[in-house]
């Protein structure tokens, strides 16, 4: 048996106009959950469509828990679980129908109540789809990647548009995935929950991994700097005169102004002193490590919801 | 079995939909009885003269009036203005004006089919009252009986109609409820999550087809049953060929609309491609008339669609209980319409 849940090599596809992946490489271990981080129009989306079966590559290698797709389709197909980015179903099917249905469709299949139970729909499990809220189908979509019992899952953005209490609870269920052994594929735009969720992250953009590794390698190998924060109440002033006084670049950010600081602990009291002097109206201050956020930044240039 | 248990989820969703589902059985029915009682009396036209008259009536004109009027046709008697302002209005299919000496007649070019009926009648019965009156015996009419074509008793427009009617139904139930909504649905991404299961194409297909087919077959016998009850018509030929032929326009027009379903990404495409063949077929397939008077190139051409030759084929058995004897060629078009639409459908379908 392969130790490897994916093994794809120099997959290329292209659309017109568009190269959307570019000689991708991706190895991801069985038990693992591997996270697929990118700005939007990365070729994420499509990478996983590719190896979910959906579309074709114009070139690579794909091998899924070993097995090639060219002759292989129907027994990967039995084996993977696939949550879409938004999940479709027919308007008036109900929950409990389409877990049946969708069951039917496999050689063995997870009792419905079950996965009712998993996602938390009991309430809803004989009401129509079109009325259930974005969050219940978003779980119904979970159950139903979960209905065969599959080695290997794939999550695409599982948690968009979910409110912070659905989030946590999803990140409960893909912490069970990994404990029953599956291997879970996901693709997230919240940093945290890569942070959290993941034992490696591979940084894709323009159709290619950048950079893989766990959470922890990334942050150490890029050797950033620590991050100094000045938040707001109000919108953060200009912070020209600020940053000329102490001698460094000023990011703004969100509600705040974001300093790298190489040495903290001799910079900090400078930075302290010229707020005083300047009389900056600022509310707090945090020091904190870097996050993949930054990681995020630095090798894409570009944050990742924008 | 997976293909019966696709089957009958199709069939649960869709009887959800009470409005499609209402729709589709009610409208060949309603348009049987909308245009089957319109056109209902088949003796005589329904055509009304307008006698041009300025003064009293002499004896040639009243001579005259009474000879149209024998025809079971209505003589309208106007001033020259006020049927002047109903030819403007063309309102008036046929003037008769001049003096009664030398009468002369005025057809309105926009009502063709009334107008060319109602002016041979006026000239036949200017015929019959020149005879009267000078005095000869009056001529002897020829027998005359309306039938169908073949042995079929039934006499009305509703029983040519009612064939038509079954096969454009078939038609727009394949072009539209199938092809058009798989285009829908396919855009909204309803059909990409089968495409990750193993769920093989075919059973899906096959569910759907089967689907269709009761659909089909559940709508046709409202049809029938209408037709009977309203119009007292029949088929006149063997249930077995007439099921036969149902089967075969339902395989031939749900495997079209599946096949022009893969060639389009947008519902707006696909309605540009099937308005494309529907049109033509509805217009000129002769669902509503015969196109024997039409050029030759025309009903020509019509034959090489599926809908013509599938309609001369159904009507020969259920109007005149016919065999499908000199339909071979016609049949074979048509079957070669379905086999090029299955295969394409079955070759180029996908969920996604």
């Amino acid at each position: 048996m392969s130790e490897l849940a994916i093994r794809i090599r120099g997959l290329r596809k292209q659309f017109p106009g568009v190269l959307a992946v570019d000689g991708l490489d991706l190895e991801v271990r069985r038990g693992e959950v591997f996270g697929l981080l990118g700005p939007n129009g990365a070729g994420k989306t499509t990478t996983l469509e590719i190896i979910e079966g959906l579309q074709t590559a114009d070139a690579g290698e794909i091998e899924i828990l070993g097995m090639p797709w060219k002759t292989k389709a129907q027994e990967i197909r039995a084996r993977i679980g696939v949550q879409l980015q938004s999940t479709s179903l027919f308007n008036k099917i109900t929950p409990r129908e389409a877990i049946e249905l969708f069951g039917g469709y496999y050689p063995k299949a997870r009792p419905t109540q079950e996965l009712l139970d998993l996602v938390q729909l009991n309430e809803k499990a004989d009401a129509y789809h079109v009325g259930l809220s974005g969050g219940q189908q978003q779980r119904l979509a979970l159950a139903l990647a979960l209905v065969n019992d599959p080695e290997l899952v794939f999550l695409d953005e599982p948690t968009t548009g979910l409110d912070p209490q659905a989030r946590r609870g999803l990140w409960e269920v893909v912490r069970r995935m990994k404990a029953e052994g599956r291997t879970v594929l996901l693709t997230t735009h919240y940093m945290d929950e890569a942070e959290v969720l993941c034992d490696r992250i591979a940084i894709v953009d323009h159709g290619k991994v950048l950079q893989v590794g766990t959470p922890r390698q990334l942050i150490a190998e890029l050797g950033l700097p620590s991050v100094a924060e000045l938040a707001f109440d109000q919108a953060p002033p200009d912070p020209s005169t600020f940053s000329t006084a102490i001698g460094r670049p000023v990011d703004i950010v969100e509600d705040r102004w974001d300093m790298h600081l190489e040495d903290p602990k001799g910079q900090l009291p400078g930075i302290l002193e010229a707020a005083d002097r300047l009389a900056v109206p600022y509310a707090q201050l945090h020091l904190r490590r870097p996050t993949l956020e930054d990681v995020f930044l630095q090798l894409t240039g570009r944050s990742l919801r924008d | 079995m997976l293909l019966w248990r696709q089957f009958l989820m199709e069939w649960k969703l869709y009887s959800r939909d009470k409005g499609a589902m209402f729709w589709t059985f009610a409208f060949p029915v309603l348009m049987l009885l909308g245009f089957g009682t319109i056109f209902r009396d088949g003796s005589g036209p329904k055509v009304t003269i307008v006698r041009v008259q300025a003064g009293a009536e002499s004896a040639r004109d009243a001579a005259l009036r009474e000879a149209i009027e024998a025809q079971h046709v209505t003589v309208e008697r106007l001033s020259p203005e006020a049927a002047e302002a109903k030819w403007k209005d063309g309102k008036a299919a046929v003037l008769v004006e001049g003096s009664d000496e030398a009468p002369r007649l005025r057809v309105n070019a926009y009502l063709m089919a009334q107008g060319m009926q109602g002016a041979s009648l006026v000239q036949q019965a200017s015929l019959l009252a020149q005879a009267k009156l000078s005095g000869q015996p009056e001529p002897r009419r020829l027998p005359m009986s309306v039938e169908s074509p073949g042995k079929a008793k039934a006499t009305n427009y509703a029983a040519f109609l009612l064939p038509g009617l079954l096969g454009m139904n078939l038609m727009s139930m394949g072009l539209f409820a199938v092809g058009m909504v798989n285009v829908a649905y396919r855009e909204k991404g309803k059909f990409k999550r089968l495409g990750v299961t193993p769920l093989p194409k075919s059973i899906f297909l096959g569910g759907q087809i089967l689907h269709r087919l009761t659909v089909a077959a559940l709508s046709v016998i409202f049809v029938l049953i209408a037709g009977r009850l309203a119009f007292g018509i029949s088929n006149q030929g063997s249930y077995l060929l007439l099921t036969l032929l149902i089967f075969l326009g339902t395989a031939t027009f749900m495997a079209l609309g599946f096949a022009l379903s893969s060639f389009a990404n947008t519902s707006e495409t696909y309605a540009a491609i099937s308005n494309l063949l529907f049109f033509p077929m509805m217009f000129l397939g002769g669902v509503y008339f015969s196109l024997e008077g039409a050029p030759k190139w025309l009903q020509d051409s019509v034959q090489l669609m599926p809908l013509g030759p599938y309609l001369k084929a159904l009507r020969a058995v259920f109007n005149d209980g016919a065999g499908l004897q000199g339909h071979g060629l016609g049949l074979t078009v048509v079957g070669a319409w379905a086999l090029g639409s299955f295969l394409i459908a079955v070759r180029r379908f996908r969920f996604a």
